[in-house]
């Protein structure tokens, strides 16, 4: 179990800067067809950054953003996503993750349709990395115990 | 006769006193004016402190606040300026400032921060000034032969309050070179110095006064001062 920091300095700046981590983690996924990046590196920023802000303000500061069990959801929805819109691709009768076909749906040319397309996926993936990422460093920190339960005994 | 001119010196004195008093009064009275005329804009912010001592910022005013910050970052990686990637924009600033904005303005008073920011950008060319005099200073010692270098480990209460001023007065001593803060310990720096005018430098204390005036933290001394005076009047009156 992690015992949060009692630096001053740490938890300070660490708090300063976890909004700003968050939103460069945004724009390394909201780019990623235009520069380097996408979901899957935007995804990792994303759960250091709440990675960052458990070490520094222990587990209480963290619950009101992010559980376990919505880190579970997350990377559920994330997959549903991804999934979803290569579906969708396919019902559209196209080939799976084929975007082109979105164009009727967005009433887009298709060109448009596949930024549009892979931005969706990029979202979903960036989505699902983060929440796993967290979930990972959880269950290491705790080992396995859920401090939600351990409140609810004491 | 004596009785008389007794006391006429007694109504004399009287009177001098009196004439002084009334002088006294004038005086104060004129210092007050002129401290509201000079001080004006500082009891506007003591009025605001006070009043922000006793309710705390609303989370609205935090949330735009982190919100404009947090835009001006994303334009400032972004570049582009069209209607989608500014939507976009607008959409992930939201979503992180509704996650975050509890976490940038800890511990922040009420109705300042355009003042905060004001005076740190003021504080910044001051402090790349002392880096450079301590720069060259730390250069004398480490070229000269003999290197006369003196550390020590200094030890000293601050006055400030809050913790961002204590990690600003911290990490400003750090890239000051010949210094460094190795910790604090609930108010209590701990400060390595190289050499004994280093020390002199930090322990003169102006470095912790301008970050005290930076983060507004001087004020109780402006406050302490109209109390003196009001307490001078009730004396005199």
């Amino acid at each position: 179990m992690i015992i949060q920091s009692e630096d001053i300095i740490i938890k300070t700046i660490a708090r300063i800067l976890v909004p700003f981590i968050q939103l460069y983690a945004l724009y390394v996924i909201m780019h990623g067809h235009y520069s380097p990046g996408g979901g899957f590196q935007g995804g990792v920023i994303l759960g250091a950054s709440m990675v960052l802000l458990y070490i520094t303000h222990g587990y209480s500061e963290v619950r009101s953003v992010l559980t376990e069990n919505m880190a579970i959801l997350f990377s559920s929805i994330g997959v549903l996503i991804y999934s979803g819109v290569g579906l969708l691709c396919l019902i559209l009768l196209g080939n799976y993750l084929d975007y082109s076909k979105l164009s009727t749906i967005l009433h887009v040319d298709p060109a448009h349709a596949r930024s549009l397309g892979i931005l969706g996926v990029e979202i979903g993936v960036g989505l699902a990395v983060m929440a796993v990422m967290f979930s990972i460093f959880f269950d290491i920190s705790t080992g396995g115990e859920d401090p939600d339960e351990e409140k609810k005994k004491k | 006769m004596e009785v008389t001119l007794l006391v006429q010196a007694a109504e004399d004195a009287f009177k001098i006193i009196e004439n002084a008093r009334g002088q006294a009064v004038d005086l104060l009275n004129t210092a007050a004016k002129l401290t509201a005329e000079t001080r004006s804009v500082e009891e506007r912010k003591i009025t605001a402190l006070l009043r922000g001592a006793e309710k705390t910022r609303s989370g609205i005013q935090n949330f735009i606040a982190t919100f404009i910050m947090l835009f001006a970052f994303w334009a400032l990686l972004s570049a582009k300026f069209d209607t989608f990637h500014l939507t976009l924009g607008v959409i992930c600033s939201a979503l992180v400032a509704t996650i975050g904005h509890s976490l940038i303005f800890a511990n922040v008073r009420v109705g300042d921060i355009r003042v905060i920011v004001q005076r740190f950008l003021a504080y910044v060319p001051w402090h790349v000034y002392q880096i450079i005099l301590a720069n060259f200073h730390v250069a004398y010692l480490a070229l000269s032969p003999s290197m006369p270098i003196d550390p020590e480990l200094m030890r000293y209460r601050t006055k400030l309050e809050s913790d961002i001023s204590w990690v600003t007065l911290a990490n400003s001593i750090t890239l000051t070179p010949g210094t460094i803060t190795i910790d604090i310990e609930e108010g209590e720096f701990v400060v390595h110095a190289l050499s004994k005018k280093l020390a002199d430098d930090l322990n003169t204390g102006e470095m912790e006064d301008r970050i005290a005036h930076v983060f507004m933290e001087a004020d109780h001394i402006y406050i302490q001062d109209v109390l003196d005076v009001a307490r001078i009047f009730a004396a005199l009156k």
